[in-house]
């Protein structure tokens, strides 16, 4: 099991306080390609943040590859993020002034790995990726469907437990959307767990196991 | 570190005008700074060549006129300094006082040699003279112990003064000049920024007056005295010796005049050290708007890279990493900008170091080395400051909140 919800609800405060997740419990077993699906406000964005310890939750509790994820300092959830969690983001997130090289990179300088050897790990992803001719350009000189790949090997190079991907083909075409999910599936079937957030029915049929959310509950 | 910079240069090269704008404020501040603190050395080295730690343990004496009537005496008395008042002054504070000197001076002398003549003061002087006038012997020696006790007819004359009574001042030294109908022999020739005077020995000197005991001026050296209020003690004790000597109300202001050197450089270096304060202070704040002008920098930087912050806190930034890239990238801009003020600052101050040589007001208006560690540390800490602020906003940008965009 990497992945184990138990009874996770979160409340957004305000005027009108927002009850977002009204007791989330679910197992995702390692190896899993999963995918969450739910309308928009359903609350599946807000269980992406708090399986990638981006955002805390009120109550209940989280283990992730066996650790409990609860009321960690900045400094510990920056450490569990770089290490066991690779992000893929819908707008690719890729920082425009470094190169596909560096940015693959990047999460490495955070672990304090020298200039060297994380450029050459980094070669390594990208050409796994198809794109070692493209290591020294920019963002901006590449196509969405590389971009997406390029943030798939950046989220790869730390060797992480689980792999959330938001919406990964939601600014992409129908070809290279399909591109990016068959680099998915490869990565699956090679023992990475991933769990992709989409409102795509084409993406979700794609996965070995839909979990649907409505209304901040697990509806299926 | 290099990861870093390339960063920096990557921000800075986005951002050109403004760059170059707070970069100009940053290098006219510190460029201020140190053309002030260039002067503020020229003004006090000035001071210092006049009154040096050297002869600061001296006070001069001189004779006056009484303004009160004492002991039957009207006022308006002259009174006249003698050789007799000495050892009194010795006395009169034998712990401070370590010696007290006669000096007579003969004015406007006529000095010749067979060639040409001049009209300078002759003093009469005693050996030390040479270190307390901080004259530098140029050829010969000056006056020794044997003269005085010999009161042998022998003279020191100046650098200038040599090359016109003898045409070459290195011949000078072992040739004869005639003064006061006598011929003297020239022992040494020194060399002083403005004294030309001659120096003979006191003794001979007392002998040529008519030995009556009169001298123009009393010089006192005092030891172990740190404070004004105890150089006036020492002041009032010389006082206090000679109206009983001489006679005359020991209240009475200008029965003789004392120049207190030592506390005149006191004050000196009291005035010095306020100027250096006052000299900063005017730095600092002028520095302070190329300051703010960085922190300005870089909030417009943080909130510009409010995403891309985000994207680095995702994948693993922790709070103190960020605060150290903003920190680092506002302390380089500020030293960079500093660095070519102080190089600025330095070669104009140089350059008016040039243009003022030899003036009466400045002397080697220059910083040295150790001004300019106190200014690059000034500014490591100023950037530090400036950036501290925008670190801080920087740290509190939530990752979920960055990344909720586009």
């Amino acid at each position: 099991m990497i992945i184990r919800l138990k009874d996770i609800n979160k409340t957004y405060p305000g005027a009108v306080p927002l009850h977002v997740l009204k007791g989330i419990t679910l197992d995702i077993d390692r190896g899993e390609l999963v995918s969450i699906m739910g309308a928009s406000g359903s609350g599946k964005s807000t269980l992406l943040n708090i399986l990638g310890i981006l955002d805390n939750y009120d109550s209940g509790e989280y283990y992730l590859d066996g650790t409990l994820i609860k009321n960690l300092s900045e400094n510990r959830a920056a450490e569990l993020r770089n290490r066991m969690i690779g992000f893929v983001f819908q707008s690719f997130n890729l920082i425009s002034y470094k190169n596909a090289m560096e940015n693959v990179a990047l999460p490495l300088f955070y672990q304090g790995v020298s200039r060297r050897k994380r450029n050459a790990m980094a070669m390594e992803q990208l050409e796994r990726m198809g794109l070692a001719d493209r290591a020294r350009h920019l963002p901006s000189e590449m196509s969405g469907g590389q971009k997406q790949r390029v943030a798939i090997a950046r989220a790869l190079i730390t060797r992480p437990s689980i792999i959330l991907a938001d919406e990964p083909t939601g600014a992409l075409d129908s070809k290279t959307s399909g591109d990016v999910m068959q680099v998915l599936r490869n990565l699956n079937s090679e023992g990475m767990t991933i769990v992709i957030v989409t409102h795509d029915p084409g993406v979700g049929a794609q996965t070995g196991r839909i979990i649907r959310i409505t209304d901040g509950l697990i509806t299926q | 570190m290099f990861d870093l910079f390339r960063e920096i240069s990557q921000t800075l090269r986005n951002n050109k005008l403004r760059t170059a704008l707070t970069g100009f404020a940053v290098a006219w501040g510190i460029f201020m700074l140190i053309i002030l603190l260039g002067m503020s050395r020229g003004v006090y080295n000035n001071f210092n060549s006049f009154a040096s730690a050297d002869n600061a343990n001296t006070m001069g004496v001189w004779g006056g006129w009484t303004s009160k009537a004492y002991k039957g005496y009207k006022e308006g008395r002259s009174i006249g300094l003698k050789d007799s008042d000495l050892p009194k002054i010795m006395q009169s504070d034998r712990r401070r006082i370590s010696s007290a000197q006669g000096s007579i001076v003969l004015d406007s002398a006529n000095i010749s040699t067979a060639t040409d003549y001049i009209t300078d003061a002759m003093y009469g002087r005693y050996p030390d003279e040479v270190r307390y006038a901080k004259l530098r012997m140029a050829y010969g020696r000056f006056l020794n112990q044997p003269d005085m006790d010999m009161k042998r007819k022998v003279v020191v004359i100046s650098r200038q003064n040599a090359r016109i009574l003898f045409g070459d001042e290195s011949k000078a030294v072992g040739q004869y000049v005639k003064a006061m109908s006598l011929a003297w022999q020239v022992i040494g020739v020194y060399d002083h920024d403005w004294e030309r005077g001659s120096y003979v020995p006191y003794t001979t000197a007392m002998m040529l007056n008519g030995n009556d005991g009169r001298l123009s001026e009393i010089m006192v050296r005092i030891t172990d005295v740190h404070t004004i209020e105890e150089g006036e003690d020492v002041e009032q004790s010389v006082k206090t010796a000679l109206a009983a000597a001489h006679e005359f109300s020991p209240d009475d202001r200008s029965a003789i005049h004392i120049w207190n050197r030592f506390n005149n450089y006191l004050s000196n270096m009291q005035a010095t050290g306020i100027l250096n304060i006052a000299i900063w202070i005017i730095g600092l704040l002028t520095m302070l708007s190329g300051i703010v002008g960085v922190s300005n920098i870089m909030f417009v930087s943080v909130r510009e890279r409010t995403h891309e912050i985000g994207i680095r806190r995702a994948i693993g930034a922790k709070p103190r990493s960020i605060l150290l890239q903003i920190v680092t990238e506002s302390v380089a801009i500020t030293t960079l900008f500093g660095y070519i003020g102080i190089v600025m600052g330095t070669i104009v101050t140089g350059l008016v170091a040039k243009l003022t040589e030899g003036t009466d007001f400045l002397k080697d208006p220059t910083v040295n080395i150790s001004i300019a560690v106190q200014v690059t540390i000034v500014l490591i800490i100023a950037g530090a400051l400036a950036g501290l602020f925008p670190a801080i906003k920087a740290t509190k940008v939530k990752p979920v909140e960055a990344l909720r965009d586009e």
